[in-house]
């Protein structure tokens, strides 16, 4: 059984410690190293009062490692009656016990600091995490110590299983051990990809300022501002260049944090988790559980979509941080790939394209409403710049074509439990909900829809302590009253999918 | 053609509601005044004075006459066994379903205004989700408060 035994936390936590503090107090020590620098007069003899912010300095730091330490060796944590307990405090000492059937998850992070040591940072998620931070955290412990933690809580797990039911506990003596798989592994190429694209704003904005240059001589400065003509254009080319080569740096440093962040992306799954790991320099395990899912999407941006490439996404329900609501399943996958991984993940969800579009009737309601900004700014630029103003008139293709765009790509379906909902903002994303994970629907009507029966249907499902709310515009209102019916938690259709269910079987 | 929610909110909301116009016409008055004044002052254009008491007044039909009165008609709501359903909205009508076995806690509420007219307004929380009655008798908001809690305790979970 297990024994009392108290552990500590590796030395080098007081070193983390402290240096997590002076980035906390990174303001006040830069002042203090400024208000150094500048004092250039004269020495009064006293050494004290001329080195005065450098001994300041000096026992800031000072005392900022031993807090580390003493918090260090303060920090005990050990295992008794199925709780993981923690005493810390540096004056006030804090005891916090977390019963393991609260905890939901362990979430391994390997910095820079940790990695030459094999330790890792070990944050213990509960299902209550919504107050954006972690219950607990041991700042470095080694692997063993955090395998023992594992297997501390994966036993006392069994323990209580075997206890509920015999049948769970003859399963118990089939299985030996947590089965694991592997489900996803991005390759390098794809690595790349993904790295590249991730700078696609500083890319696009670059090719904005290439454009920009090229084509100066077809913007008609010569009669806007004639005497300065030259100087203008001679500027113009200097500071696109600039732009340019700083938004090539600024590029460059996002695929290259990209890179580091997503190396060797890795995604398993086990019986009731989904754990994913990636990084180079700083490593990081996350692990999700199964039924804290709420929600499945796969979104394209264009550029994906052309070749053929998906970012798929799930909302976590418990967590800590933004970070732990919203995980990137796969950052970047194959699009044809994404319905066989996804069905060997969730195997009850079908996550085929959904089939029902949208009537022909709704096709306006996109792109009419644009108009409303679309004349007066037209009206004004063709005013104030006529004629050259006047081109601002084909941005109203664009807009319809967009629009039209949007219309075409709008989808749903509902499959049993299931409600698939495809939309276009400028991404397609197609969000994959179960009834049960939806927390209520809405059903939206202006007076215009109302005269061309359509309607808005949206669905609000929870992402860590925000939540999500897909949403197809404009959609045939027999259908949007259709999907509230399926919503409904009448007794009347939990009977009949009953009926169908057992006779199904 | 899916059928409207049953229950209507109190026709006292509707004054209350023409209250909080007229409190808020009033400050758009003040501003007015005060752009008058300037005007006086400054010998502006006389059309300012028009173009202020205009505004005045249609604020005052907007949000004292007309939005409270297509606020309140389409304000309805219904509580059944196994979920509530709200209709608002003044432009756009949205209908909100909320299954009992999602409502995580009901709370009823009053401020000074709501209070004088024996009002309170019930606001109804989901997991992710936050959904509010606006108007109703305070003892009506009671009742309809253990109403639900008692619906939502008793609502398993499916699936």
């Amino acid at each position: 059984m297990m024994s009392n035994t108290r552990y500590k936390l590796h030395w080098i936590t007081a070193l983390i410690e402290s240096l997590k503090t002076v980035k906390e107090a990174i303001l006040p020590l830069v002042v203090l190293i400024f208000a150094n620098g500048l004092n250039k007069n004269p020495g009064t003899g006293l050494w004290y009062v001329d080195y005065l912010s450098f001994l300041i300095f000096t026992v800031l730091i000072i005392s900022l490692l031993v807090t580390g330490i003493i918090k260090w060796k303060r920090f005990e944590y050990w295992f008794e009656d199925d709780e993981l307990r923690i005493e810390s405090g540096l004056f006030v000492k804090k005891k916090r016990y977390i019963p393991f059937e609260r905890i939901q998850s362990l979430d391994y992070t390997e910095g820079i600091l940790h990695r030459p040591l094999k330790l890792v940072k070990v944050k213990v998620e509960t299902a209550g995490g919504a107050s954006g931070k972690a219950e607990a955290e041991l700042t470095a412990i080694t692997r063993d110590a955090a395998r023992q933690v594992e297997e501390a809580l994966a036993e006392a797990k069994r323990r209580k299983k075997g206890m509920g039911t015999e049948e769970g506990f003859i399963e118990e003596t089939i299985e030996e051990g947590p089965k694991t798989s592997a489900i996803f592994k991005m390759s390098t190429k794809e690595l790349l990809i993904l790295a590249t694209m991730s700078g696609r704003i500083g890319f696009i904005f670059s090719g904005v300022a290439i454009f920009l240059s090229q084509f100066a001589e077809l913007i008609p400065f010569e009669w806007m501002y004639n005497e300065f003509f030259a100087i203008i254009k001679f500027g113009l080319l200097i500071i696109s260049i600039i732009v340019l080569i700083g938004l090539f740096i600024v590029w460059l440093v996002s695929v290259g944090i990209a890179f580091l962040s997503y190396y060797q992306f890795t995604v398993l799954l086990d019986e009731t988790d989904i754990v994913i790991t990636r990084g180079l320099l700083e490593k990081k395990r996350v692990t999700v559980p199964l039924n804290r899912v709420q929600s499945v999407r796969v979104i394209q941006n264009p550029v994906k979509q052309l070749f053929g490439y998906a970012t798929v996404v799930i909302d976590s329900a418990g967590g800590s941080g933004a970070e732990m609501a919203k995980i990137n399943l796969f950052p970047l996958v194959k699009k044809d790939k994404v319905q066989q991984l996804l069905t060997r993940i969730f195997p009850d969800l079908n996550v085929s394209e959904p089939t029902k579009k949208l009537p022909r009737r709704s096709r306006h309601f996109y792109y009419r409403i644009d108009f409303l900004w679309m004349v007066p700014i037209i009206g004004l630029l063709t005013y104030f710049f006529f004629p050259y103003g006047m081109y601002s008139v084909l941005i109203v293709p664009v807009i319809v074509l967009f629009g039209l765009w949007q219309h075409r790509s709008a989808a749903f379906q509902v499959s049993g439990n299931q409600l698939t909902l495809r939309f276009r903002n400028f991404s397609l994303q197609t969000a994959y909900l179960l009834k049960k994970r939806i927390q209520s629907m809405e059903m939206k009507q202006n007076y215009f829809h109302k005269r061309k029966k359509v309607a808005t249907i949206g669905a609000t499902v929870k992402s860590g302590a925000a939540f999500y709310n897909p949403q197809v515009h404009h959609m045939d209102q027999k259908d949007a009253e259709a999907i509230l019916v399926w919503y409904e938690p009448n007794v009347k259709n939990e009977q009949a999918q009953f009926i169908q269910e057992t006779s199904e079987a | 053609m899916r059928a409207q929610p049953i229950n209507r909110i109190s026709k006292k909301g509707l004054t209350v509601w023409r209250l909080y116009g007229a409190i808020q016409t009033v400050i758009v008055l003040l501003l007015a005044v005060g752009a008058g004044v300037v005007t006086y002052i400054f010998e502006g254009p006389w059309w300012i004075y028009g173009i202020a008491a205009v505004i005045v007044i249609l604020y005052a039909y907007f949000f004292i006459v007309l939005f409270p009165k297509v606020r309140w008609m389409r304000w309805r709501y219904e509580v059944r066994e196994s979920e509530i359903e709200l209709q608002h909205g003044i432009f756009i009508v949205k209908r909100t379903l909320i299954p009992m076995v999602r409502v995580q806690h009901v709370d009823t509420s009053q401020g000074p205004i709501l209070r004088k007219y024996h009002l309170a307004e019930i606001s109804i929380s989901t997991a992710a989700t936050n959904h509010t009655i606006p108007a109703l008798m305070t003892a009506e908001a009671d009742e309809l408060r253990n109403r639900i809690s008692i619906l939502a305790r008793v609502a398993e979970d499916d699936v």
